[in-house]
């Protein structure tokens, strides 16, 4: 059984999935789904919405593998599809959050850093939290936001976010350089507050 | 290269895609400029913070619940004229009362305002077809002894020997 899992690539298990075989989409799933999850949880911040995010992404893995050609990495191809529907549940999520931010006042903005961010092996090996980290992603603008994912937390190649954002890699560098640079500028913000 | 070319090409230097030529340029402003030093410094090891960020993996479940949603979406493409009447039931149930008075008001006034309408003609009159036409009066068979003849209008009155020989060549 675990020689079969090493066999096959990525895009024969979507091969074999096309021909019907649904092992190989649940193998699929196994590889994924934390993958998927990561950046989606990064992006939304929401360990719940995310969650979902990447169920509709397997879900659509599912009814639209009929779809994928082997033109791209399937890699490229799910996390286009993850970006995507993340994309959408992010602005839904402002939508609402638009709704019932005038019922919140200014004692409700959590902007504190709790202690153990900073605990002292952290503070040897890092000089940003988690917490803080997070909340810098967060503030950025969406197209700084997925490239950082993607090429931080993910650590893909600029070829292949180029691929899934569909922009060339001049475009790609240079979100990525701008990026960091806001991101940078951010997090000093936060940490002289 | 001064500090507004290094802020442009700070990614490139620090993921290693500078030409040879660049990379010498930036170098030598970071050892003149120690504010784009500690820049570089503060960038990479930001970037190191946000690459030993905690990755988090999916809850125990997490198959079997997608398995779940997967079977739901599958019932539903399967049965879909189950899921077609629950999703348009009050539409249909309102088209089947109008119907259902249509129908009725229909049956009220073929009986009640047409009292002397039959919905079966008489064998006599389809007989009669390939007699040539026929007056719409002479589906009545007993219109020539009841008491509804003084209703006519004139004209039925002045065509009625015509439907009573038609009779009876049919009856022959």
């Amino acid at each position: 059984m675990n020689t079969e899992k090493i066999k096959y690539t990525d895009e024969e298990l979507v091969a074999r999935f096309q021909k019907g075989d649904e092992r190989a989409y649940i193998e699929l799933v196994k590889r994924y789904k934390d993958r998927l999850l990561n950046f989606v949880y990064r992006y939304l911040n929401s360990y719940e919405q995310a969650e979902d995010v990447v169920q509709d992404t397997l879900m659509k893995l599912y009814t639209s593998a009929h779809m994928y050609r082997e033109i791209a990495k399937f890699s490229t191809w799910i996390f286009t599809i993850a970006a995507n529907l993340a994309k959408s549940e992010l602005r839904r999520i402002k939508r609402r959050r638009v709704v019932s931010i005038h019922d919140l006042g200014y004692d409700d903005k959590e902007y504190e850093i709790p202690s153990e961010v900073y605990s002292p092996e952290k503070e040897t090996t890092s000089s940003y939290g988690e917490k803080q980290i997070q909340q810098a992603i967060d503030t950025l603008p969406d197209q700084f936001k997925t490239v950082i994912i993607l090429r931080e937390v993910q650590q893909l190649s600029y070829e292949e976010i180029s691929q899934i954002l569909g922009v060339s890699i001049g475009t790609v560098k240079s979100r990525i350089n701008r990026g960091r640079l806001r991101l940078q500028k951010l997090l000093k913000e936060l940490k002289e507050q | 290269m001064d500090c507004y070319s290094f802020d442009k090409v700070l990614s490139d230097y620090i993921d290693s895609t500078l030409s040879v030529k660049q990379r010498q340029e930036a170098n030598e402003h970071i050892a003149a400029c120690p504010g784009c030093r500690e820049k570089l410094a503060d960038m990479v090891n930001m970037l190191n913070c946000i690459r030993s960020l905690p990755s988090c993996s999916a809850r125990p479940g997490f198959e079997a619940r997608l398995m779940a949603k997967i079977a739901r979406e599958k019932h539903k493409k399967e049965a879909p004229f189950a899921n077609m009447l629950r999703e348009y039931s009050r539409v249909i149930s309102v088209a089947a009362a109008v119907m259902l008075l249509f129908a009725t008001s229909l049956f009220i006034y073929t009986s009640v305002v047409l009292p002397g309408h039959s919905a079966t003609p008489p064998a006599a009159e389809i007989r009669s077809i390939d007699a040539g036409p026929v007056n719409p009066v002479a589906q009545r068979p007993d219109m020539s002894v009841s008491g509804t003849e003084k209703n006519l209008p004139d004209s039925s009155k002045a065509e009625r020997p015509n439907y009573n020989r038609r009779i009876m060549m049919v009856n022959e």
